[in-house]
């Protein structure tokens, strides 16, 4: 514990980002289920902790004019899991929500805080990913928005330079008829993932008509390549060309060798868990004909 | 953990070792090293800053030459603690020299590194990313440092 | 720096003084002696110090003390006031579920909480519900069974 450490409570976005600037070393509180066990661990020792929690700003997913959705940073993985809002494709989303750690931690993360921290094993970088979500960043000058592929940039690290916060993330409205599927490969229910691949998907007659599929926990950012979706897009999904497009993605992975499983490990899985989560796609696809 | 890669460098293998063996251009090339104090012929000390996201590291290093074998190969071990907190590391290097021609050289570093205390609950995976690329840092410095020398010798 | 943090916990409106990084838990069970929350990772993954805040459980340890200004907290103290046991708490020891008994009271407010939402649960939402609760004596199976024995009761 470090006695030294300052607890602000600001009421607005503006009031958060001039404190963060204030201090040379200060943290944004979201839910605190990274932050506070970073702290625990004393991998940590902020100067200040810039608890987000009073502002109203950061709060709650509206659905907008085009068929997006604005996801408020605050919004909690509970939440998301149980939001009807999320349309076709942009199920990936809260598909990946309800698979993250267990009830009692879903009920206190936050969407803002999970991404901003950008552990590569967690689950929301590839459900973005695939979803083409945008990232909206407040901070001194002003907010911004990035893609997914601009803002994750290194293991841990991420787009928001000193005194910026996540204040929304920005999903688009899916393909027509599309459906979202997050597949995670863990070693208990619960854990991080070993492996994991998000999708959105559409078939017409037959044959795949859009496909966007992000890899999770395989390297520094999610591995989205444009080459493996065009490989399966016109294709009958048919065992031969996942097994192509997998290879890419296992090719442009860059994994760890951790207690989880090791790189060559995972390199094997990627094409199997592509060739899994497609499956579950197409069945989602024919109960939704039902 | 083990890390070990190679890099070539444009500059004759005596030139290579001088360089590599001089404490002052090494530190200059280890990324988050801010000097370097030349206690003997083979002990040194060194403060290094390691950064991964948010979690920030800086170490007080003791390196101690254990064999040199001119122009080919050093051996060395190195310790580090981190002020007040509870975090060691330490590790057995070995640097070879390779001539490939005349004016050519490869040099081969193998490190068995471990870290014990709060920084190992962080995951060795990411940990031996993070060393990897350090070492790629500190070879295309040395490299830059080595190159220029020979062009302006 | 500590500052005073007005809680409610268990009913009862009480006033800490907490360090900025001081969790939720430390205060439970070091300012306020309430000890049936235990701490056992300090890192949100074993689930022996889950507690409800605002009705919903939460981990102490990953919540901290400053942030749940104003928060109604439930420990497991405050489920049996006067010594009057949930059907839960009671099913647990009919079932022999308790071995150790660290894990209990984290099992015991996500067990109750669940029944407070779902009156018949089977027996799969139960294990999804205390997934996020270890017991490291691995005693999971009669836990189960007693938190289905409580469903049962409730119904009867």
């Amino acid at each position: 514990m470090n006695d030294a450490t300052e607890f602000l409570r600001p009421r607005s976005i503006d009031e958060a980002v001039a404190m963060l600037a204030a201090h040379e070393d200060a943290r944004p509180l979201a839910g605190g289920a990274t932050l506070v066990a970073m702290l625990n661990a004393g991998l940590i020792e902020p100067d200040a902790i810039v608890s987000l929690s009073g502002i109203e700003e950061l709060r709650g997913i509206q659905a907008q004019e085009n068929g997006g959705l604005r996801i408020g940073a605050m919004t909690r993985h509970a939440e998301t899991a149980a939001s009807a809002l999320f349309r076709d494709g942009q199920q990936v989303v809260p598909h990946a929500a309800g698979q993250i750690a267990n009830m009692p931690v879903r009920n206190m993360g936050t969407m803002g805080g999970s991404i901003s921290f950008a552990d590569p094993a967690i689950d929301y970088p590839p459900a973005l990913t695939a979803a083409g979500a945008e990232i909206e960043i407040a901070g001194p000058g002003g907010t911004r928005r990035v893609p997914c592929g601009e803002f994750f940039l290194d293991w841990y690290t991420t787009a928001l330079e000193p005194g910026e916060l996540v204040a929304a993330i920005h999903v688009p409205p899916a393909p027509a008829g599309s459906v979202g599927h997050y597949e995670k490969l863990a070693r208990v229910s619960g854990d991080y993932a070993i492996v994991s691949v998000a999708l959105v998907l559409a078939m017409d007659g037959g044959l795949c008509s859009a496909a966007q599929i992000a890899v999770g926990a395989c390297g520094p950012v999610p591995i989205r390549l444009a080459a493996a979706e065009e490989a399966l897009v016109g294709s009958s999904l048919d065992a031969e060309t996942l097994a192509w497009g997998g290879a890419m993605l296992a090719e442009a992975s860059d994994p760890v060798d951790d207690v989880r499983g090791s790189a060559d490990y995972r390199r094997r899985v990627i094409p199997r868990l592509l060739a899994k989560a497609v499956a579950a796609a197409r069945a989602k696809m024919i109960e939704e004909a039902a | 953990m083990k890390i070990e890669d190679s890099f070539d460098v444009a500059a004759p293998r005596e030139r290579v070792w001088k360089l590599i063996t001089d404490p002052d251009t090494v530190a200059g090339c280890v990324p988050g090293c801010d000097g370097i104090e030349v206690v003997s012929d083979t002990l040194y000390r060194a403060r290094v800053s390691v950064k991964v996201g948010p979690i920030k590291a800086s170490f007080n290093m003791e390196v101690e030459l254990t064999g040199e074998t001119p122009p080919e190969e050093v051996r060395s071990k190195s310790r580090g603690e981190e002020g007040s907190r509870a975090s060691t590391v330490s590790s057995e290097n070995l640097l070879r020299l390779e001539e490939i021609d005349a004016g050519n050289t490869r040099v081969f570093y193998h490190a068995e590194v471990s870290v014990v205390g709060r920084l190992g609950k962080f995951g060795l995976g990411v940990m031996k990313k993070k060393a990897e690329s350090l070492g790629r840092d500190f070879a295309a410095c040395f490299k830059e440092k080595a190159e220029l020398a020979e062009t302006s010798a | 720096m500590s500052q005073a943090v007005a809680l409610k916990i268990n009913g009862v409106e009480r006033q800490v003084l907490a360090g900025a990084t001081q969790t939720l838990l430390e205060v439970l069970r070091d300012q306020l002696g309430l000890t049936g929350s235990k701490r056992g990772c300090n890192q949100g993954v074993c689930g022996a110090c889950t507690v409800m805040v605002d009705g919903r459980p939460v981990r102490g340890c990953l919540s901290l003390a400053a942030n749940c200004e104003g928060s109604e907290i439930t420990t497991v103290e405050g489920l049996a006031p006067a010594g009057k046991l949930t059907p839960v708490q009671q099913a647990l020891i009919d079932s022999g579920a308790v071995q150790c008994g660290f894990c209990t009271s984290g099992m015991v407010i996500s067990a109750h909480w669940l029944l407070q939402r779902n009156e018949k649960p089977d027996s799969d939402e139960i294990r999804r519900t205390l997934s996020g609760n270890l017991c490291r004596c691995s005693g999971y199976r009669k836990i189960v069974e007693a938190v289905a024995s409580a469903v049962e009761g409730g119904k009867a």
